[in-house]
């Protein structure tokens, strides 16, 4: 019986199941059947020697197949759909595959599939599944080359003695590739623009901040550790309570929800602050979200090329973004946003759904009366947040049709939206023109990689409120409530863990491993056609074009190749097993130096007769060596293979001249 | 398990492109003197059809990575290209360095497949894998160890009698993964012997003429000899039944051929008739009386040989026919 592992088609099938995992992982449970069954029953047909399916039974599959992806997605535009359609095709053709060109076929797709998976995630996991795919393609592809050479000659005799040492030659041979790979990523031309349109999704989902808040939306979030962006500063570090990250701002309530009004995301910003001393510069790398916002901390002073800043200071991109985005902004903190409200807004600031919270509506109007200063009035009602027994946790309970008013009377418990939502409310019921600001607070500061990490579960929602002479003003109620979820950040501010693997030190050692992630981000993913031109500046070559990079990429590939070739020359093939063989070589080889070369013909009685003629005074040894060589060859209980190999060893004749 | 189409044998440009190499060196340089140490100047490295498939679909997944701005797709691409080009360099030191010593083929009768044997010695200390040798006819493949001599062997078929010239072939490999095909071509200047094709029912055979050396020739005669013990192999109408029934054992009749008795295989006693017809004849004669031992002479246009018996003797026979000028 044939040993499994040198059946070829057992690594084509490991080859395609690999180069798939990631596209299984998010297949429907239906389709990830239609993907496995016909790669289990090729294993089965190899091992059992089970016949080839006949065409109808194929084709019916592939037919079935089709149809279950088709009910799956519902539609075929979208990408998953399509890199399902190419993996369940590839893992189909298994079942029909017996010729070498038909499981090249497969092992090149599951090559493009592994390309695939790359527009959906680039994490710090790909390039390990990346690199195994394409070792374990190459032994594919060995082994299918070696087949087909011997398949005139019978069978194959196995090149390396086991499994490992052909995963260790493919493994070689990528090891000797990655540097003419890296020189190539590097100086490769990037195009500044796309040739033909990207799509606009790409992800299985959207993630992140949405564009409405009702109770329990940023909750949800809260449960989600995935990084929403990373910042470096070049300069002034703002303080933990400071880093306010402005998302989507909302004007319009219904009584529940909180939306964007028409005017605050089409209208540009009246006034762009101007980039002072104090300003902070920073650069964020943003992770896919789906979304046209980018996020800034108050208020962007400076923003990206493709993007506009909205009357809300709110940064929003033509395009969404569907992968890793960088962007450089100022902010300017000490701004004000808007001293003067135009008059056409006041009323969508403070504007409520009739007849709603007719309880809460009453206190304020009680509190109104007693404190018509808008100030002291604010603190009167953050003061009531602090003192009366209101509770920041993750359970909060579900609130009826008048929701501040089952907020603030009876349930008291729950989460930044319920505050910001109540507060703004009332606000609004006081005269004070209020809107919700959503977006991130806060993040973690890696001392090792000097950047800051917000996570999707820095989640936060607060309040802007308009304050006569000072503009739009910031008051986040949360922080009344729970000055810690500003203090030390969101997972800071609750007690209970939220789920069972939810320990301090697992997230700090999550924290800590992210800086891989974030260095990964910033030297391979964000690398473009910007980063590209500037490459050569240190060196005084400003701004190269496509035709120097291509010329600099030609010299690069003619000094590696004349370091490499000759390396690549010298490697000797998988050194012979038989180590007595390969002192006997070594042997013949010293006497090669000493002048005497040896017929291949010639066995080693020969060798030793004729050897000693030319070389007198070695004549002990080589007889010696050539006796032990023989013995170990032939005798019934050979000698110490260590006899032999000292004896070599230290044999050095006289040249010949001597 | 798989089965192997050669999709590079199969495909007509391919093929246009391999008789124009050959023509190439043919014209350059001649037939291929031996012991030949293939060298950079022999060797040609080129993509096979699913290494240009293959750089193919690896060229669109890189423009899609350019494209998105997709990193580690361009990434990905790169790095298989890059071990793509590596491979060209191991295919090409695979055959370099191989040492063609010797091509030989054995005599063959007309209509046969004669079986060239080339001789290939390594004689440096790496493992050379999967060496092809292709003819336009047939194929080869082998491992070569190190400091070790192996023969790959190429068939080709015979068709008229006299000096066969090899056909051309190829030594390449596409060692390690298909990707490229690094080829050397050979023009031999090797022939092959090929016998006139015997007839198969030649006439009876030409009983005249005596027997100059040698004692009578046991083996296949017609005279009564002695008995011996029963062989494996002896035929069955040999066996002496009676005696074998008394004693019990099986018994064969050892049969001779009278030392007087010798055929004389003569071209001018065969009256007039087509060459290659009488020639046809003359071989199976040969052979025949080679089979029953009966001691043979030839006399040709231009050559005689007395009679005698033995393989030496009836390949030199046997080369008589095959170069007789017609």
């Amino acid at each position: 019986m044939i040993d499994p592992a040198r059946k070829t088609i057992l690594w084509v099938i490991a080859t395609l199941a690999l180069a798939m995992l990631p596209q299984l992982a998010s297949m429907p449970p239906a389709l990830l059947l239609v993907a496995l069954l016909p790669l289990a029953w090729r294993v089965g047909a190899e091992i059992y020697h089970w016949k080839p399916l006949p065409a109808l039974v194929r084709h019916g599959a592939t037919a079935g197949g089709l149809a279950i992806l088709y009910i799956s997605y519902g539609d075929l535009a979208g990408r998953r759909a399509a890199v399902s359609l190419l993996s369940i095709m590839l893992a189909l053709k298994m079942v029909e595959c017996y010729r070498t060109r038909d499981a090249r076929l497969v092992v090149s797709f599951s090559l493009f599939l592994c390309a695939t998976q790359f527009l959906f995630t680039q994490g710090i996991f790909m390039p390990v599944y990346g690199g195994l795919t394409v070792i374990l393609a190459l032994v594919t592809l060995a082994q299918l080359q070696r087949s087909e050479a011997w398949s005139h000659a019978g069978p194959a005799p196995a090149v390396r003695a086991s499994i490992l040492s052909e995963l260790g030659f493919s493994t070689r041979l990528v090891a000797l590739a990655i540097p003419i790979g890296i020189a190539f990523f590097i100086l490769f031309p990037r195009l500044s623009s796309p040739l033909w349109g990207i799509p606009d999704t790409t992800l299985d989902s959207k993630s992140g901040l949405s564009d409405s808040m009702s109770p329990g939306s940023i909750q949800n979030l809260f449960m989600d550790d995935s990084p929403a962006f990373r910042v470096q500063f070049s300069g002034n570090v703002p303080e933990s309570s400071q880093l306010y990250w402005r998302g989507p701002v909302f004007w319009r309530f219904d009584g529940r929800t909180w939306k964007s009004s028409f005017y605050g995301r089409n209208i540009e910003a009246p006034e762009v602050p101007e980039v002072t001393a104090d300003s902070w510069k920073y650069t964020v790398q943003l992770e896919p979200n789906e979304r046209n916002w980018l996020f800034a901390l108050d208020y962007p002073a400076s923003k990206p090329d493709d993007t506009r800043l909205t009357m809300d200071f709110q940064m929003i991109r033509d395009q969404p973004v569907i992968q890793l985005t960088e962007y450089e902004v100022v902010s300017n903190p000490d701004f004000s946003d808007s001293p003067e409200l135009a008059g056409s807004l006041l009323p969508q600031a403070l504007e409520l759904p009739e007849g709603s919270n007719p309880r809460t509506e009453q206190m304020v109007f009680e509190w109104r009366r007693q404190t018509p200063d808008d100030e002291m009035f604010i603190r009167r009602v953050l003061q009531h947040f602090n003192q009366e027994p209101f509770h920041y946790s993750l359970n909060a309970p579900y609130l009826g049709q008048h929701s501040v008013d089952d907020f603030m009377f009876d349930t008291r418990t729950g989460f930044c939206e319920h505050y910001a939502s109540s507060f703004a409310v009332m606000m609004r019921m006081a005269g004070i023109p209020s809107r919700i600001v959503t977006g991130y607070q806060g993040g973690w500061f890696s001392t090792l990689g000097d950047y800051l990490l917000v996570r999707q579960s820095d989640a936060h929602a607060w309040t802007e409120v308009w304050l006569n002479g000072k503009g739009w003003t910031r008051v986040d109620p949360t922080a009344a409530v729970s000055p810690e979820r500003v203090e030390q950040g969101s997972l800071g501010a609750l007690n209970a863990p939220r789920h069972v693997l939810d320990y301090g030190w697992l997230r700090g050692m999550r924290n800590s491993v992210d800086i891989v992630q974030q260095r990964w981000n910033d030297w391979v993913i964000e690398y473009g056609a910007g980063r590209q031109s500037r490459l050569f500046e240190p060196l005084g070559l400003d701004h190269l074009g496509p035709a120097g990079l291509v010329a600099i990429l030609f010299v690069v590939m003619l000094v590696f190749g004349a370091m490499v070739f000759p390396i690549v020359m010298r490697i000797k093939g998988p050194s012979s097993s038989d180590p007595v063989q390969k002192y006997w070589r070594k042997f013949l080889r010293r006497l090669l130096q000493a002048g005497y070369e040896a017929r291949p013909s010639d066995g080693p009685i020969e060798v030793a007769r004729s050897a000693s003629k030319l070389l007198p005074a070695s004549t002990q040894p080589i007889h010696r060596i050539a006796h032990l060589y023989s013995r170990s060859r032939y005798a019934a209980t050979p000698p110490p293979f260590i006899e032999l190999k000292q004896a070599v060893l230290a044999f050095r004749p006289n040249k010949k001249s001597a | 398990m798989l089965s192997s189409t050669m999709a590079n044998e199969t495909s007509s440009a391919g093929q246009r492109f391999d008789s124009w190499v050959l023509e190439r060196v043919r014209q350059r340089r001649g037939a291929t003197e031996l012991p030949l140490t293939l060298e950079y100047r022999q060797i040609y490295v080129m993509p096979t059809r699913f290494g240009l498939w293959f750089g193919l679909l690896l060229a669109l997944t890189a423009i899609g990575g350019l494209n998105f701005n997709n990193n580690m797709t361009l990434m990905l691409s790169f790095l298989i290209a890059a071990v793509g080009q590596l491979t060209t360099v191991l295919a090409y030191r695979n055959l370099a360095g191989l040492r063609l010593e010797a091509i030989r083929a054995k005599p063959v009768f007309a209509g046969e497949t004669a079986r060239f044997r080339v001789l290939f010695r390594n004689p440096e200390e790496r493992h050379r894998f999967a060496i092809e040798a292709v003819s336009p006819e047939d194929r080869d493949c082998t491992d070569i160890e190190p400091q070790n001599t192996i023969a790959l062997t190429l068939g080709q078929l015979s068709f008229e009698r006299g000096w066969m010239p090899m056909e051309p072939f190829r030594i390449e490999n596409r060692y390690p993964l298909g990707l490229f095909r690094a080829w050397s071509v050979v023009i031999p200047r090797t022939q092959c012997l090929v016998y006139p094709k015997p007839a198969t029912t030649p006439p009876p055979l030409p009983k005249t003429g005596r027997g100059e050396h040698g004692a009578a020739h046991r083996g296949e005669g017609e005279h009564f000899h002695g008995l011996r013990e029963f062989q494996t192999g002896d035929p069955l109408r040999r066996i002496a039944w009676r005696t074998s029934a008394r004693h019990q054992k099986l018994y064969s009749r050892v049969m001779e051929s009278p030392s007087e008795e010798a055929c004389e295989l003569n071209w001018y006693l065969m009256g007039s008739g087509d060459t290659e017809e009488k020639l046809s004849i003359l071989t199976a004669w040969v052979l025949r009386a080679e089979r029953r031992q009966i001691p043979y002479s030839l006399e040709m246009p231009g050559a005689a040989l007395p009679a005698d018996l033995g393989e030496e003797h009836r390949d030199a026979c046997l080369e008589i026919l095959a170069l007789h000028a017609s």
